[in-house]
C-alpha cells in the first residue's frame, strides 16, 4: 500500500459515493473494498473520503447496510483516529475522525463519541478570515444536510469570513478550496443566514472551472443540493 | 488610528518629495502642439502629478513643506501646459475630447485660470460635445464639470449604476482592470474623499465587505499600485476604513527616495527609468496619504 493508491482509491470511492447521491444504488463499501488491489489501501481510501461515504444516508435518508457500517469500522481500526492533536493539521484530522465515528455510531445505534476540545483551536480567529477560512475548507466533510455541533456551529456564526475566504478562493483560482467552502455556504444558506453572495451562482461559476476530479464534484453535489433543497 | 495618521502622512510626505525633487523627469522633451502625438507618454502623467498636488492642496492637511511642494508641482504642470494655452488649443481643436476639461479641472480648483478655456469648456459643455467613454470614465468627465463649476443636469447616482461597481456584481467577477475602473467610480462619484456621503449605501456596504478580500489578493500578487488605490477608494467610503495592517503595508514598500514601486519586480537603478515605470504608483501614494489623514481628521463630510 502506497499513499498514491490510497488517493486513486479516494478518487474511486468518492465517484461511487456520488452515483449513489444521483440515485444509482448504495455505495457498496465492501465491494469497493474487495475491487481495491490490497484491502489497506481500500481501507485507507474509506478514511480519505471520511464522513463523506454517508452522503446518501444523511442526504437521501438510505438506510445503511451491515456489510458498509464494518468497513468503516474496520477503516478505522487500520487508521486510528486521532485522539491527542498537537499540530493544526492533526486538529482538522481529530474533527473530520469524531465527524466520521459520530456518524457511524448513529447510523448503527452505538454510544456517540466524544467531540474534540474547543472548535476555536482549529479554526482560529474568525478576524483572520484567510487562514481561517483555509481550516473550514479542510472541515468540508462536516458540512452536509442536517449538520450540526460545534464547528458547524462557529461557522455559521461567521458568515462574513465565510464568504470573503470563498471569494478569495476563486479569485486566485483555486477551485479545489472553493468546491469546500461552497458546502459550508449551502450549509449557511440552509440554515437561513443572509449572504453577501448569491450561493448558486457560486456553485455554477466553480463548476464550470473545477473540472472533474471526483471528490471535488461530489463536493459541489453536496453544496448543490442544500443550496436547491431551500431555494 | 495615530498609527494610520502617522503611516499615511509619512507616505504622501515621501511620494509627493520625491515628484517634487524628480518632476523634471516629467517634462515635455520637445515642443508639443496641441495633437499630441502620444498623449499617453509625457502628458498624461503630468496630469496625474496636477491631481496629487491639487488634492494635497484641497485637503490642506500636510506640513507647511507638502503644501509648498504641491504648489511648486502646480506651477510645474501649469507651466508644461503653457499656462493652459495647450489645453485651450486642445479642446479648440478637439471639441470632442474630455482631456483637457479633466487637466483643467485640476489646476482650476488650485486656483489657476485660463479664461478663454473656460468658456470653451462652457460651450462644448452646452453643446453636449464629448466622445463616448466608458461608464467609470463618463463619471471623471462630470467630476470635472462640477470641479470647473460648469452647470449641467449630471445624475451622478444614475451615472454610477452604469458602472461595474454601480451594478454591485458577485465580486469574484473582477480581474485587474475592472478592479482600477471599481477605484475609479469610487473615486469620482465622491470626488477623492470630498463628498463620501454621495456613494449610495449599498455601494459603500458592498466595498467594505470586498475591499478586504481584493486588498488581500492583489497584495499577493504583488500589485502595489492597485493596492494603493485600493486604499484611496477606502479612505473614500462614508464611513472611511483605515485597516492598520494595510498602511504597515504600504508603507514599508516606500523607497527612501519617496516612491512607491508599481509592483514586486525588481527596480532599475536608473532615476529616470525609475520616475517613468513608478511615477504613477508615487501619484496614488500621495493621494491615499493626503485623503486618509484628511478623512482621520474629519474632513470630507
Amino acid at each position: 500500500m502506497d499513499a498514491s493508491s490510497c488517493v486513486r482509491g479516494a478518487a474511486h470511492l468518492a465517484d461511487r459515493v456520488l452515483g449513489a447521491l444521483r440515485g444509482s444504488g448504495c455505495v457498496g463499501l465492501a465491494e469497493f473494498v474487495d475491487s481495491c488491489a490490497d484491502a489497506t489501501s481500500g481501507l485507507g481510501a474509506v478514511r480519505l473520503v471520511g464522513a463523506d461515504v454517508f452522503l446518501p444516508h444523511t442526504v437521501l435518508d438510505r438506510p445503511l447496510s451491515t456489510g458498509d457500517a464494518e468497513v468503516v469500522a474496520a477503516s478505522m481500526e487500520v487508521f486510528p483516529p486521532v485522539v491527542a492533536p498537537a499540530t493544526p493539521e492533526q486538529r482538522v484530522m481529530a474533527w473530520c475522525d469524531w465527524t466520521t465515528a459520530r456518524a457511524l455510531a448513529r447510523l448503527s445505534g452505538d454510544e456517540p463519541v466524544a467531540a474534540p476540545a474547543d472548535p476555536a483551536d482549529v479554526l482560529g480567529p474568525a478576524e483572520d478570515w484567510a487562514r481561517w477560512s483555509v481550516r473550514v475548507a479542510q472541515l468540508s466533510s462536516l458540512a452536509h444536510p442536517g449538520a450540526a455541533g460545534p464547528v458547524v456551529d462557529a461557522v455559521l456564526a461567521q458568515p462574513l469570513a465565510l464568504c470573503r475566504g470563498v471569494v478569495r478562493t476563486v479569485l486566485r483560482r483555486d477551485f479545489g478550496t472553493a468546491t469546500r467552502l461552497a458546502r459550508w455556504v449551502g450549509l449557511l444558506h440552509a440554515a437561513g443566514t443572509p449572504l453577501p453572495i448569491d450561493p448558486g451562482l457560486l456553485i455554477e461559476h466553480v463548476d464550470l472551472r473545477v473540472g472533474a476530479e471526483p471528490r471535488r464534484v461530489l463536493d459541489l453535489a453536496v453544496a448543490r443540493h442544500l443550496v436547491e433543497a431551500t431555494a | 488610528m495615530t498609527a494610520v495618521a502617522r503611516l499615511a502622512h509619512t507616505v504622501t510626505s515621501g511620494a509627493l518629495g520625491y515628484l517634487h525633487a524628480n518632476r523634471q523627469f516629467g517634462a515635455f522633451e520637445d515642443e508639443v502642439n496641441s495633437d499630441l502625438n502620444d498623449p499617453d507618454g509625457v502628458y498624461k502623467p503630468l496630469c496625474e502629478l496636477a491631481l496629487a498636488a491639487s488634492l494635497v492642496l484641497r485637503d490642506g492637511v500636510t506640513g507647511t513643506a507638502e503644501q509648498q511642494a504641491a504648489r511648486e508641482l502646480l506651477d510645474f504642470t501649469w507651466g508644461q501646459l503653457r499656462r493652459g494655452d495647450l489645453l485651450y488649443e486642445r479642446q479648440l481643436r478637439h471639441p470632442v475630447l474630455t482631456d483637457p476639461l479633466e487637466v483643467y479641472s485640476h489646476h482650476a480648483r488650485s486656483g489657476y485660470h485660463h479664461p478663454a478655456l473656460a468658456r470653451t469648456i462652457d460651450v462644448g459643455a452646452a453643446e453636449d460635445s464629448m466622445t463616448e467613454v466608458l461608464p467609470n470614465r463618463r463619471m471623471a468627465v462630470a467630476n470635472a464639470h462640477r470641479v470647473v463649476g460648469v452647470p449641467r443636469d449630471d445624475d451622478f447616482e444614475a451615472m454610477l449604476r452604469q458602472t461595474w461597481l454601480g451594478r454591485t456584481p458577485q465580486p469574484w467577477v473582477v480581474d485587474w482592470y475592472t478592479a482600477y475602473h471599481m477605484t475609479h467610480a469610487a473615486f469620482h462619484i465622491t470626488d477623492w474623499g470630498g463628498r463620501p456621503a454621495d456613494m449610495p449605501a449599498d455601494v459603500a456596504a458592498y466595498l467594505e465587505t470586498w475591499l478586504p478580500v481584493w486588498f488581500d489578493v492583489w497584495a499577493e500578487a504583488g500589485q502595489w499600485d492597485l493596492v494603493g488605490e485600493l486604499l484611496i477608494v477606502s479612505a473614500c467610503l462614508p464611513e472611511p476604513r483605515f485597516v492598520e495592517s494595510e498602511w504597515e503595508l504600504f508603507a514599508g514598500l516606500q523607497h527612501a527616495e519617496g516612491f512607491v514601486p508599481r509592483d514586486a519586480e525588481p527596480v532599475d537603478d536608473d532615476p529616470r527609468l525609475i520616475y517613468q515605470n513608478h511615477q504613477h504608483t508615487a501619484v496614488v501614494a500621495a493621494i491615499a496619504g493626503t485623503v486618509a489623514l484628511s478623512r482621520l481628521l474629519g474632513g470630507g463630510g
